[in-house]
């Protein structure tokens, strides 16, 4: 088998690895951002503890035993889930718990005196979170969801274990084919990091578009007066 | 009858009384301050009156309706009044002009043409109409405050609270915020201040109303509290100012 069919293939797995990652970035993103708006909008302590519970909870379990349950478990209840749908709700989910933590501690850092100034205006409790605390938080939480994000791509390979033909998968069946793991593996490696690298340009071009002065990380800021 | 009426206003903090009985009237068109030293309760009362603080007792009368009332909408009487604060709280992610239009428009439903046209008039009024692209990180403190002034007359408030506007400013920046507060008063901007900055106090009203222990121990022209008063505290408090100052 030629090099370039090798990589042809490893690159068909690739496409399956941004798709994983990508639905469960954006299952972790729809959970964290819920459990978010939930502590602001209804900040009643019967709420804010179940947050805390299931924050506390989902980071404990490892990724693969909550795959494991939703993919080789629910069935026997009769709920069956798809591959991805079971990677959204397990690496998804544990990591929408993770994230939650980053939005909470992003969350502290917008100034009360702002959020009691729009308070003050007249707005609502949502109004309040929508126009002041969401567009600060999401600001405040870049460093803490690069990493998140990160990581999900990390944990992506799990989803072969369900039969998502990813690329560490396509990396496996070449390497035993071929016997030339060394260079396969190599090669899926450099895939992994370049699928990273785009993640960060990625966030790069939003985090720019976004800018705040005075906002972010200092050396991005100008000075102020 | 007054715009704001106060009556044995009381606020307990953990069963501790922090206002014990305060009355104070605001009139239409009027610039009130009240003095006090620090932790006598000042931004308490301010926020008594939108309801940002609970009272424990007592009655709040703003346009002759009582705003702790059983049907007061909440929402509807904070727009009717204007707040600054200390630290001019403005919304950090939103430039000059987005902090005076966010209120027309998601509170008063402006679009958002509109609703820039509106703000950019308030900011012409304030000197700001040229920084309206900057953000407050780029802002002097005489600056932001005349932004969170724009913010807060932007929505055609009927009183405007300001809870110690001066206090993190330099002396220059406060003569300016004291002037800026006389043209608002000639205008007819209705205006309740508390401050304990003598200098600002005395440049913005005669009258001044002295809040200690939980009540207006009395409310007088500056020169009579600063000169002759027989109360300790109230001595102590302008003596103290005076050599700070
Ligand atoms: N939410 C609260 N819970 C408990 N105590 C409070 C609360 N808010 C204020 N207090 C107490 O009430 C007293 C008056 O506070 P307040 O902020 O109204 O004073 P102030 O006159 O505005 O002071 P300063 O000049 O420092 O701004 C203080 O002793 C303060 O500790
Ligand atoms: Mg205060």
């Amino acid at each position: 088998m030629a090099f370039s069919e090798m990589l042809a293939q490893l690159a068909s797995g690739a496409v399956f690895t941004v798709l994983v990652t990508v639905a469960c970035c954006a299952t972790a993103l729809a959970v964290g951002l819920l459990s978010a708006c939930a502590r602001r909008v209804f900040p009643f302590p019967a709420v804010i503890r179940a947050l805390d519970l299931f924050a506390f909870v989902f980071r404990g379990i490892p990724v693969l035993v909550l795959l494991f349950l939703v993919y080789f478990g629910l069935p026997g209840a009769g709920i069956r889930v798809s591959p991805l749908g079971a990677m959204m709700l397990s690496l998804g989910v544990i990591s929408g718990a993770y994230l939650a933590e980053v939005f909470r501690g992003a969350l502290d850092a917008v100034d009360a005196a702002e959020i009691m100034a729009a308070q003050s205006m007249g707005m609502s409790r949502w109004q309040v979170f929508l126009h002041i605390e969401l567009p600060q938080m999401m600001r405040f939480s870049v460093p803490g969801m690069v990493n998140e994000f990160t990581n999900v791509l990390k944990y992506s390979p799990f989803g072969y274990t369900v039969g998502i033909p990813e690329m560490t998968k396509q990396a496996l069946v070449l390497s035993s084919a071929t016997l030339r793991g060394v260079e396969i593996y190599l090669a899926a490696g450099i895939l992994y990091f370049l699928v990273y690298r785009l993640l960060l340009v990625g966030v790069r071009v939003l985090e720019k578009h976004w800018r705040v002065p005075g906002m972010g990380p200092a050396h991005l800021q100008d000075q102020p007066v | 009858m007054a715009l704001i009426e106060i009556r044995r206003l009381r606020k307990l903090f953990d069963g501790h009384p922090v206002l014990n009985g305060v009355d104070i009237d605001v009139a239409e068109g009027d610039v009130k301050v009240v003095m006090g030293p620090s932790g006598c309760g000042k931004s308490t009362l301010l926020r008594c009156i939108n309801r940002l603080v609970e009272p424990s007792s007592g009655s709040i009368h703003f346009r002759g309706a009582e705003v702790t009332g059983p049907d007061v909408n909440v929402r509807s009487l904070r727009q009717q009044i204007g707040f600054l604060f200390q630290q001019f709280a403005l919304y950090r992610h939103l430039s000059v002009l987005d902090n005076t239009a966010l209120g027309l428009r998601k509170l008063k439903g402006m679009k958002k043409k509109e609703a820039a046209e509106r703000a950019l008039h308030e900011l012409n009024r304030l000197d700001m109409a040229g920084h309206r692209h900057k953000f407050p990180a780029h802002l002097s403190g005489g600056q932001k405050q005349r932004v969170a002034l724009a913010r807060a007359l932007a929505m055609d408030p009927a009183v405007i609270l300001l809870d110690e506007p001066t206090s993190a400013l330099d002396p220059v920046m406060a003569r300016e915020v004291a002037q800026l507060i006389n043209r608002l008063h000639g205008e007819g901007v209705t205006m309740l201040c508390v401050t304990h900055d003598l200098e600002f106090a005395s440049a913005i009203a005669e009258r001044v109303a002295f809040l200690d222990e939980g009540i207006v121990q009395v409310e007088d022209r500056l020169s009579v509290l600063y000169e002759d008063h027989a109360h300790p505290s109230i001595r102590n408090f302008f003596m103290k100012q005076e050599r700070s100052s």
